[in-house]
């Protein structure tokens, strides 16, 4: 069943590319190129367990799942945040409308989280949920991220404990150490020991760390340990350092990771007066594009925003247009080639602005960089454009300097695509 | 004149005197929040402040619940007293009182015994949290047991911020009998999960054996309680029929199954979960008291 839809899949992606073709050759790069990336074609063969997705539907009909890493738990690529809920009913309906994975922790709304969830769990089958929780050892430094002399371990088990009491089960399915942001934390021994006591102890199955700070750091860490499962990992567009928290991620999958995204709506609003909405689902798809993102655990209090994440969990492919809305509005102002054409046959040298001008924009406001050098590298341009012109004559509706984007984007034809990350 | 204009200013500055000033007020003049002083202790750690976008750093994943209640500022401070006792005072200041009361009833486990500071606290071996106008408050001790040094604390505090001392008065139209006590939840929005619902309050009910919550929802106005009428009645999937000013309805919500709703003015309110033959005499109780007040 999952090679079957893998098939589909590229047979999609075939007729949208050769649709995209006959219609315009270069607005369809972009895409393409992001319905290319689930395929993971230029990925290297992950060591030593398949950092790509598994796609294996637990029914013909079922939503798309992904292997979570060594853990070999199939997950649906959209999961619960509980976090803000205090709502059993949409618990309920999370898990009925085919949501498998719930992630609270010991410390949300004071233990009423986990408490709330017990209402719902102990009537369900065991196997048809993943529960994961997170317990934050008190003494950790959050200035420093460091682990004082005194900190005790058997925190971890006591709050474990708790946390079951209060979830009525016997076991959660992961344990995480909750925030995490330094290297040396999460090789913390004594506190490593306390998680593979637990473990060992039939408390949890899987043990991961979580982090939304510093996560580069944390994920090469996780795997130096060899003793996690999963990293839970703030991961969105809106990061500076996504790039680097990307690269991280797929080391960590290729080791056999299981990556679990949070925060990937990254917040609402644009804004801080809360009037320009993010567009939450694009942003959810953003994070899902990666391949090495096993599940994401959005937050949600109402139903609509349920039916929201679970129409992405159904279709998480990104359009264009999608992927248009999450630059932010501020810097569409700044990058948006509107496409009017006005310079059209301006350049003396004969360039086209129009192009280059929209690869600039893939570049700096989509940050795709491969789907500006695709739309470069299909353009017929002098090896240095720009070269025979002292000033630039062409005038841009927007008053784009066009001569330095120009020059400064067609650089990126010469960058090997393996950097192109 | 010189004495008339004399005795009016020092009248002004008596009555200015008098005016209570509470916390949120004096951050907004000063930019921290008052702190009283605990004889023998002092401050060791902060004050520190979080805001919306960083408080995350400070409680995870736990802050998203304290922005839907409009959280606006945190001050965490952490004193140092007699014997190593430390003690570590947060103030949250949320929009305003009545979403400072709703985060605080969120947090509170149930049955906990309640203790008289600002509107309503509890307290647990080395905890104490008590809610007072926009503020909620959260108190932790660590090192030697030191009986009462956290009620002391958490007294002192609330007669300095001030603010009001009372839950949100809409509470005050639930009928008493079957109430389990202390079990009033408030949502910022979406009450119910219903993206059409604005803030709501529900209050747990047990008599004779049933199990319910009783609920209320206000809306602006009269025509804002109407469509929030109409848009459940939609979701319910129930015939089409006209909205009036003021009516009854037995619901299909597809989550909550079976729903008693009334309405009237601005307000709704209603009943969800097992059936009680109690449920529409509470309800009228309820409803009496909701147009009485408003």
């Amino acid at each position: 069943m999952s090679e079957e839809k893998s098939r589909f899949e590229r047979r999609d992606f075939l007729k949208l590319g050769s649709a995209g073709i006959a219609a315009s050759a270069l607005s369809a790069c972009a895409t393409a190129l992001s319905e290319q990336k689930p395929a993971v074609a230029t990925v290297p063969e992950p060591q030593p367990r398949p950092a790509a997705p598994t796609l294996a539907p637990s029914k013909p009909d079922g939503p798309p799942r992904r292997t979570l890493g060594r853990t070999g738990l199939e997950v649906p690529t959209v999961s619960m945040g509980v976090m803000n809920a205090d709502n059993p009913a949409l618990v309920r309906a999370a898990l009925d409308g085919g949501m498998v994975l719930l992630d609270t922790a010991h410390g949300y709304q004071d233990g009423r989280n986990e408490e709330m969830l017990g209402t719902v769990l102990p009537a369900r089958k065991r196997d048809s949920f993943i529960l994961c929780t997170k317990v934050f050892v008190s003494t950790l430094d959050r200035k420093t991220g460091k682990f004082p002399p005194e900190t005790r371990p058997q925190e971890i088990e006591e709050k474990l404990d708790l946390s079951l009491k209060r979830l009525g089960l016997e076991h959660v399915d992961i344990l995480y150490l909750h925030c995490q942001s330094l290297r040396e934390s999460v090789l913390h021994q004594p506190l490593l020991e306390a998680l593979a006591k637990a473990k060992a102890a039939g408390k949890t199955r899987f043990i991961g760390v979580s982090t939304h700070k510093n996560e580069p750091e944390v994920l090469r860490a996780a795997v130096e340990a060899k003793l996690y499962d999963v990293v839970l990992t703030a991961y969105n567009f809106r990061q500076d350092h996504h790039l680097e928290v990307q690269k991280a991620i797929g080391e960590a999958a290729r080791a056999g990771l299981g990556i679990v995204a949070m925060k990937t709506q990254a917040g609402v609003y644009w804004d801080k007066d809360k009037k320009t909405p993010i567009n939450m689902k694009a942003a959810l798809k953003w994070a899902l594009r990666d391949p090495n993102v096993h599940t994401a655990i959005p937050g949600f209090v109402s139903f609509d925003q349920l039916e929201d994440d679970l129409q992405v969990l159904r279709d998480s492919r990104l359009s264009a247009e999608e992927e248009q809305s999450l630059v932010e509005p501020t810097k569409v102002a700044g990058l948006y080639c509107q496409g009017c054409d006005t310079c059209l046959g301006q350049c003396p040298g004969g360039l086209p602005i129009p192009e280059l001008m929209r690869s600039y924009m893939y570049g700096h406001a989509y940050r795709n960089r491969e789907a500006a050098q695709s739309l470069l590298l299909a353009l017929d341009l002098p090896a240095v454009p720009c070269d025979d012109c002292e000033s630039c004559s062409v005038v841009c509706a927007k008053h784009f300097d066009v001569r330095a984007r120009i020059r400064d984007i067609s650089r990126l034809r010469q960058v090997p695509k393996e950097f192109l990350i | 004149m010189r004495i008339l204009v004399a005795l009016l200013g020092l009248w002004l500055a008596v009555g200015k005197a008098k005016q209570p000033i509470d916390g949120a007020s004096a951050f907004e003049k000063t930019g921290t929040t008052p702190l009283p002083a605990l004889p023998g202790f002092r401050v060791v750690q902060g004050p520190t402040t979080y805001g919306p976008d960083n408080l995350f750093e400070y409680i995870d994943g736990g802050a998203d619940a304290f922005l839907l209640f409009e959280f606006e500022e945190l001050q965490t401070t952490t004193f140092l007293g007699p014997q190593q006792v430390e003690v570590t005072v947060d103030l949250y200041r949320h929009k305003d009182a009545d979403r400072a009361y709703g985060i605080y009833a969120l947090e509170r486990p149930p049955g906990a015994t309640p203790i008289a500071v600002g509107v309503e606290g509890y307290a647990g071996g080395d905890y104490l949290q008590f809610a007072i106008g926009s503020f909620y408050v959260k108190l932790v001790q660590s090192g030697p047991k030191a009986d009462f040094v956290l009620r002391r604390f958490a007294e002192k505090i609330a007669d300095k911020l001030g603010g009001r001392k009372s839950a949100p008065a809409v509470l005050g139209a639930f009928p008493e009998k079957g109430k389990v006590l202390r079990s009033e939840k408030m949502a910022p929005s979406n009450f119910l999960g219903h993206s059409f619902f604005h803030d709501g309050i529900s209050v747990h009910y047990q008599i004779d054996g049933a199990s319910f919550h009783l609920f209320v929802v206000r809306g602006t106005d009269s025509s804002d309680a109407r469509k929030m009428v109409e848009r459940y009645r939609a979701v319910a999937k129930a015939p089409a029929a006209e909205v009036k000013p003021a009516g009854s309805e037995t619901l299909k919500d597809p989550y909550h199954g079976e729903v008693l709703l009334r309405w009237s003015g601005r307000w709704l309110w209603g009943a969800i979960e097992q059936a009680s033959p109690l449920r529409p005499q509470l309800l009228d109780e309820l409803g009496q008291r909701l147009i009485q007040g408003q």
